[in-house]
C-alpha cells in the first residue's frame, strides 16, 4: 500500500508541474495577445493532430527518451554526467564514420549493429574520459563533461568538414549513410523508426535491471550514499564507472539511432537532445517508466512548438524556456513533497 | 612603444579577461558560502540579451547596462529561491537556468528583431575609454601613455570597474569579518546558524549579488566588445569562469591570474589566427582552445584543501 501511494507522490508531482508550467505560459502568451484555446488547440493539432504528426512526436521522443535515461542512470547513481550532448554528437559521427567512409564488410543486418554498437562504445569512452580525469586528476565530472561537450562540437565539426566530409557539395554536411545502414521505418511513410521502439525496450530493461538486480541496487545504494555502500562492501568505483559507461553509451545510442533513422547524415547545425535529455529525466522523476512517459511528453511539446511557430509566429525557442521552467517546478515541487511526507515522522520523534 | 607585439597583446588580454573576472568574482563569492551556480552561463547569456535590448530600446548604453545587471539578478534571485530557499539540486537547478536563458534570450532576440531592434544606435553601445566625461583631449593623453594606456586606459569603462570590485572583493574576503562569515557559509553553515548568522539570507544575497555581476559581465560583451547580440554568443564562456574559479583556487587573486592567464592565450590565438595560421589548422582546434586549455588547467594543478568544505549542498541538510 506505501509503495503505491510513493509511486503516486510521484505521478501527482509531475502532473503538478506540467500543470503549473502551463499555465504560467498561457497567461505569458496571453499578455502578449496569443488566446490561450487556440495556443492549446494549435499546440496539439501539432503534437498529434494526424497520424504523421503524431508520428512525429514519437520520432522527436526517441532521442529524448535515450538521452533523458542517459541522464537518470547517472544521476541515480550519483554521477553528475552533464555530457549527453557530446557524447550524443561522439555517437553519432561514430554512426557517420562506420556507415560512410570506414565501410563494415558485410550485410545490412550485420554492419547496421556492429556500427551502431561501435558508437555506444565511443559514447561510452567519450563519457569515461570524464572519470579518468576524476580518478587520476580530480577533476570535478560536473565540470569536465560539460567541457568535452564544447570538445566533442568542436572535434564533430572538424570531421564533418574533414575526412567524412560529403565531395559533392560545399555544404559543411557528410554523405548520406547508404541504404543498408539505415534504420527500418516502422510506419510507411513517417521516420518513425525501429530505433524509438528499441529505446522503449531499453528503458524497460533499466527499469528491470535497476530494480531487480544486484548491480542495479548497489548503483542506487553508491548513488543515494557512497559512504554507506562502501560500508556495506559494495564495489563503489567499479559501480561509478559502469554508471558512466552505460550513460555516455546511451546517449553515443542516441545519436548514432538519430543518423541511421532520421537525418542519414550529420551537418553543422546545432542539436540540443542531450541537455533536453536532463528535462526528461527530471520530469520523469529520475524512472525509466516515467522518462518513457516525459520523453513522449517533450517530444510532444517539440513538434508541437514547431506548429505553433508556423501559424501563430511563436518562437520555437520557447521549447527551451519551457523545458527550464518544468525542471524547476518539479524541482520545487518534489521539494515540497518531499517535506510533507517526513513531517509526520518529525513530531513522532 | 605601444605598438609593440607585447603591448597590443597584453591589451587584448586584459580586454578579454574583463568579463571573466567580472562573473568570476560572484561564483566565487557564492562557491565560499556553498552555492555551486552552474547557470552562470545562462546568467551571461541573459546579461548579454538584456544589455543589448535595454541598449537598443532606450538608445542609451547605461540603461542597457543596468538592465543587464538587474535581469543577471533577477534570474539569480529565482535559482536561490529554489536552491536555498527550497533547497533543491543546485546542479540541477542551474542547468534549468541554463535552458531558460537559452530559450528566453533565443525568443526575446527574435521579438526585438521582429521590432526593428536588431542593431545598436551610435550611443547606444559604449565606445572605448576609461573615465566616463573626460574631455577628448586628456583621454587620448592617457591612452598615449607608454604601457599603461593601453593596457589600462585603452579599455572599456567596466574594466576599470572590475578592478575596483576585484580589489575590494579581495580585501572583504581576506581581512573583513564578513569575509569570514562567507568562508565559513560554505565550510561550517551549522557554526554561522550557531552564532547568529542567518545562513539562507546570506546565500541568498550572495548568489543575487553573484548573478548581479554575471548580467553586468553579458552587457560587456554585447554593447562593449561587439556592439551587438547573437543567439549562444557566450558559447560556453560561464562554463570556463567555472573552470577558472577553481583553477583560482577560490581566492580573488587566484581567479584574477587565472582570468589573465586565459586572456593571453585567447589574444594569442586570435593573433596567431589573423597571421594566417588558421589556413594550416582547422578553425575548429581554436573553437575548442578555450576548453581544452580550461580540462587541462583542472588536470595539472596540484590537489588542495583549500575549496569550500560543503559546496553545492543544501542547508539545513535534514528536511
Amino acid at each position: 500500500m506505501r509503495r503505491w501511494l510513493v509511486g503516486s507522490g510521484e505521478f501527482v508531482i509531475a502532473i503538478g508541474a506540467i500543470v503549473a508550467v502551463i499555465i504560467v505560459v498561457l497567461t505569458g502568451l496571453a499578455l502578449l495577445g496569443h488566446p490561450p484555446l487556440t495556443v492549446l488547440t494549435t499546440w496539439f493539432q501539432g503534437a498529434a493532430g494526424s497520424g504523421t504528426r503524431f508520428a512525429l512526436s514519437l520520432q522527436e521522443a526517441g532521442p529524448l527518451l535515450l538521452t533523458g535515461l542517459a541522464a537518470a542512470v547517472a544521476f541515480r547513481g550519483g554521477v553528475w554526467n552533464i555530457g549527453a550532448e557530446g557524447q550524443f554528437l561522439i555517437g553519432a559521427v561514430t554512426m557517420v564514420a562506420f556507415g560512410t567512409v570506414l565501410l563494415i564488410p558485410g550485410p545490412g543486418w550485420f554492419s547496421l549493429p556492429v556500427a551502431l554498437v561501435l558508437s555506444t562504445i565511443t559514447g561510452a569512452a567519450w563519457a569515461l574520459l570524464a572519470t579518468g580525469l576524476e580518478r587520476w586528476r580530480g577533476v570535478p565530472v560536473v565540470l569536465s563533461t560539460i567541457l568535452l561537450n564544447f570538445i566533442a562540437i568542436a572535434v564533430v565539426g572538424m570531421l564533418v568538414q574533414g575526412p567524412l566530409h560529403d565531395p559533392t557539395t560545399t555544404a559543411p554536411q557528410t554523405a548520406l549513410l547508404p541504404e543498408h545502414v539505415r534504420l527500418p521505418v516502422l510506419v510507411d511513410g513517417t521516420k518513425l523508426h525501429l530505433g524509438v521502439l528499441v529505446a522503449a525496450l531499453i528503458a524497460i530493461a533499466l527499469w528491470l535491471g535497476l530494480k531487480r538486480t544486484t548491480i542495479g541496487f548497489e548503483v542506487q545504494v553508491v548513488g543515494l550514499n557512497p559512504d554507506a555502500a562502501r560500508l556495506l562492501g559494495m564495489p563503489v568505483g567499479a559501480r561509478q564507472v559502469l554508471v558512466m559507461a552505460v550513460s555516455g553509451g546511451l546517449a553515443g545510442f542516441a545519436g548514432a539511432a538519430q543518423v541511421a533513422g532520421v537525418t542519414g547524415m550529420l551537418s553543422g547545425s546545432p542539436i540540443s537532445y542531450g541537455y533536453a535529455g536532463i528535462a526528461v529525466a527530471m520530469l520523469g522523476r529520475l524512472h525509466p517508466l516515467g522518462i518513457l512517459v516525459a520523453a513522449l511528453f517533450l517530444g510532444m511539446l517539440s513538434t508541437g512548438a514547431s506548429g505553433l511557430e508556423r501559424r501563430l509566429a511563436i518562437p520555437h525557442d520557447l521549447g527551451d524556456v519551457v523545458q527550464g521552467l518544468l525542471v524547476l517546478a518539479v524541482l520545487v515541487a518534489g521539494g515540497i513533497s518531499a517535506r510533507r511526507a517526513l513531517r509526520p515522522q518529525a513530531e513522532g520523534t | 612603444m605601444n605598438d609593440a607585439l607585447i603591448v597590443v597583446i597584453a591589451a587584448q588580454a586584459v580586454t578579454a579577461a574583463v568579463p571573466l573576472v567580472l562573473a568570476g568574482i560572484g561564483e566565487t563569492l557564492a562557491q565560499r558560502a556553498g552555492v555551486l551556480n552552474v547557470g552562470i552561463e545562462g546568467l551571461l547569456l541573459t546579461g548579454c540579451v538584456a544589455g543589448f535590448t535595454g541598449a537598443a530600446l532606450s538608445g542609451c548604453a547605461w540603461s542597457g547596462l543596468a538592465a543587464a545587471i538587474v535581469v543577471g539578478a533577477l534570474l539569480a534571485a529565482l535559482f536561490a529561491w529554489v536552491t536555498v530557499v527550497m533547497r533543491c539540486d543546485q546542479i540541477v537547478a542551474g542547468m534549468a537556468i541554463n535552458l531558460l536563458a537559452v530559450g528566453g534570450s533565443g525568443t526575446a532576440w527574435l521579438v526585438a528583431q521582429g521590432h526593428g531592434y536588431a542593431e545598436l544606435s551610435a550611443n547606444a553601445g559604449f565606445s572605448r575609454g576609461i573615465v566616463p566625461g573626460l574631455s577628448d583631449t586628456a583621454q587620448a593623453w592617457l591612452r598615449d601613455l607608454p604601457f599603461i594606456g593601453p593596457l589600462v586606459f585603452d579599455q572599456y569603462g567596466l574594466a576599470l570597474a572590475t578592478a575596483l570590485i576585484a580589489a575590494t572583493a579581495w580585501w572583504v574576503l581576506t581581512r573583513t569579518r564578513i569575509g569570514v562569515i562567507i568562508h565559513a557559509l560554505g565550510d561550517a553553515p551549522d557554526a554561522c546558524a550557531a552564532n547568529g548568522i542567518a545562513v539562507r539570507r546570506w546565500r541568498v544575497g550572495l548568489v543575487i549579488f553573484a548573478g548581479a555581476l554575471a548580467g553586468a559581465a553579458g552587457a560587456y560583451l554585447s554593447i562593449m566588445r561587439t556592439h551587438g547580440f547573437s543567439p549562444l554568443m557566450t558559447g560556453g564562456m560561464g562554463f570556463v569562469v567555472l573552470a577558472l574559479v577553481i583553477f583560482g583556487r577560490w581566492h580573488i587573486g587566484g581567479l584574477v591570474a587565472a582570468c589573465l592567464g586565459f586572456g593571453v592565450i585567447d589574444a594569442l590565438q586570435s593573433h596567431l589566427q589573423s597571421r594566417g595560421l588558421n589556413a594550416v589548422i582547422p578553425y575548429q582546434v581554436f573553437q575548442a582552445l578555450p576548453f581544452i586549455v580550461a580540462l587541462i588547467a583542472l588536470a595539472v594543478m596540484r590537489r588542495g584543501t583549500s575549496g569550500p568544505r560543503l559546496l553545492g549542498q543544501a542547508w539545513p541538510t535534514e528536511r
